[in-house]
């Protein structure tokens, strides 16, 4: 028992007698700002566009705090959620956007629990030996007690250039009267066609998800690693943004507003077709 | 001295594992304590990495703070590693990315924290447990002697924590509190 104590109290002291080795030591580097400024994490982003923490972020504001979400202090952190540098976002827009989120009878604010945002994450597996891009969806659900990120769709180039629906002369179709015939020209569609799905219904679409995780399942294919993640928010009213992570020099960094879209009615839907299809 | 341990162990859990819990449900005020705990195992394992850093440390004691520096982790805690030429993210599990950090070739290594740090909010997983984020820079110095190179960098270290409460039988009394566990790390170099 005295050797434990003793072994832990020298370790400790060893520890204690290491300065500027830790976390806070004296010694430590200044931040001169720039990571102060930083929107550090996706939740720091959520915090100050609502403004629900201390302009240093040091304190989590509640609804009972004076300053929880604070039209001044929303309006002072937002102007620093853009990306300044790369997006081009103009200011006229940015002006809007700031006017009606910011609006004194109706603030709008975002929420990490409710639907409308969602993750996009690109990453690499290994499928028939060969490194391929896969693109996957991510959105956060309830569950047991408390929520979890599932996901909700995935691209996969290989999957979709096997499923290529012919149209006009080129599709293949089983006549109106091939119930007469027993449907015994499904022959021509399961085994002389290469486009069986030329005879499904027009709203067919193939679930790549599904034979993702199939293909997974028979280890076809593997995990490899992860090559970047942004995240779509529509959950301001008749607004769409992207949020991109900007490692770069100096004091617009960290998650920011790299995309913002007044959306008009049927944007959205035209805008998630593009964001889930990539085209 | 073995009756003293029961007392040991009460001053520890009142002190250093936060108050005894009535509900599941995290305050404000219960959420900055577990903050503060939190904060404190990372400056632990700040610690550690810094020794296990340095060249000045012994063979046998980088080992001893090696296993000290993983009891601060949860089971299969990995650390994800990406540069800025490589964005795609390299996996190793906690001991063995200790172990690459004491073997770098150089002769002298100065391992600093800069003096920031951000803590998310907890979010409650389905298991119940809670599972929260903290953010530290760390700044990276190696010097060779040979060919007088330095090499310099700054790291971005997510680390995240999982919070649960549990519970102890001592001197026959039940006491809960809340205990924090590090989990994966994600490092990413930052441009400064």
């Amino acid at each position: 028992m005295r050797k434990i104590i003793l072994s832990i109290l020298v370790l400790v002291l060893s520890l204690e007698l290491a300065p500027g080795q830790g976390l806070y030591s004296p010694g430590s580097p200044k931040d001169d700002g720039r990571f102060a400024a930083s929107t550090k994490q996706v939740n720091q982003f959520f915090r100050r566009f609502n403004a629900e923490e201390s302009a240093d972020g040091s304190k989590r504001y509640y609804s009972e705090d004076p300053l929880y979400r604070d039209r001044e202090l929303r309006g002072k952190f937002i102007s620093i959620l853009f990306d300044n540098e790369t997006s081009g976002i103009s200011n006229e827009i940015k002006r809007d956007f700031m006017g009606e989120i910011l609006s004194e009878n109706m603030p709008q604010y975002i929420n990490f629990h409710r639907e409308g945002w969602f993750a996009e994450v690109s990453a690499l597996f290994l499928y028939k030996g060969k490194r391929e891009n896969v693109t996957l969806f991510l959105k956060i659900q309830p569950e047991g007690l408390g929520y979890e990120w599932v996901i909700d769709k995935v691209i996969f180039q290989p999957f979709k250039d096997i499923f290529n629906k012919p149209e006009g002369d080129a599709k293949g179709f089983l006549h109106p009267l091939s119930h007469e015939l027993g449907f015994m020209n499904l022959r021509k569609a399961f085994q002389d066609s290469d486009t069986p799905e030329a005879f499904t219904p027009k709203e067919y679409q193939p679930d790549y998800l599904t034979l993702f995780l199939y293909e997974m399942k028979k280890g076809n294919i593997r995990f490899e690693t992860i090559s970047d993640v942004k995240f779509h928010f529509f959950q301001i009213n008749n607004w769409y943004f992207e949020l991109n992570q900007f490692n770069r020099p100096g004091f617009n960094t960290g998650w920011l507003i790299g995309n913002l879209v007044k959306l008009k009615p049927g944007d959205k839907e035209t805008l998630l077709r593009y964001i889930y299809d990539q085209k | 001295m073995k009756k003293y341990i029961p007392l040991f162990l009460l001053l520890f859990f009142a002190t250093a594992a936060v108050s005894v819990a009535q509900s599941d449900n995290i305050s404000p005020a219960r959420k900055q304590a577990i903050d503060s705990l939190a904060l404190e195992k990372v400056k632990d394992l700040s610690k550690y990495i810094s020794i296990i850093g340095s060249k000045e440390t012994q063979f046998s004691e980088a080992n001893r703070v090696m296993d000290r520096a993983e009891e601060l982790f949860a089971p299969a805690a990995e650390m994800g590693v990406s540069s800025l030429n490589r964005k795609e993210i390299a996996y190793y599990k906690v001991r063995r990315y200790f172990e690459r950090l004491m073997a770098l070739n150089y002769d002298r290594v100065n391992i600093t924290w800069y003096d920031i740090h951000y803590i998310s909010d907890l979010e409650r997983q389905p298991d119940g447990r809670y599972v929260g984020v903290v953010t530290v820079y760390q700044r990276f110095e190696g010097t060779s002697l040979e060919s007088g190179l330095n090499y310099r960098d700054t790291t971005k270290k997510d680390i995240t924590i999982y919070v649960e409460k549990k519970q102890t039988q001592i001197a026959g009394r039940t006491i809960e509190f809340w205990d924090v566990m590090l989990g994966d790390i994600r490092v990413t170099e930052t441009s400064a």
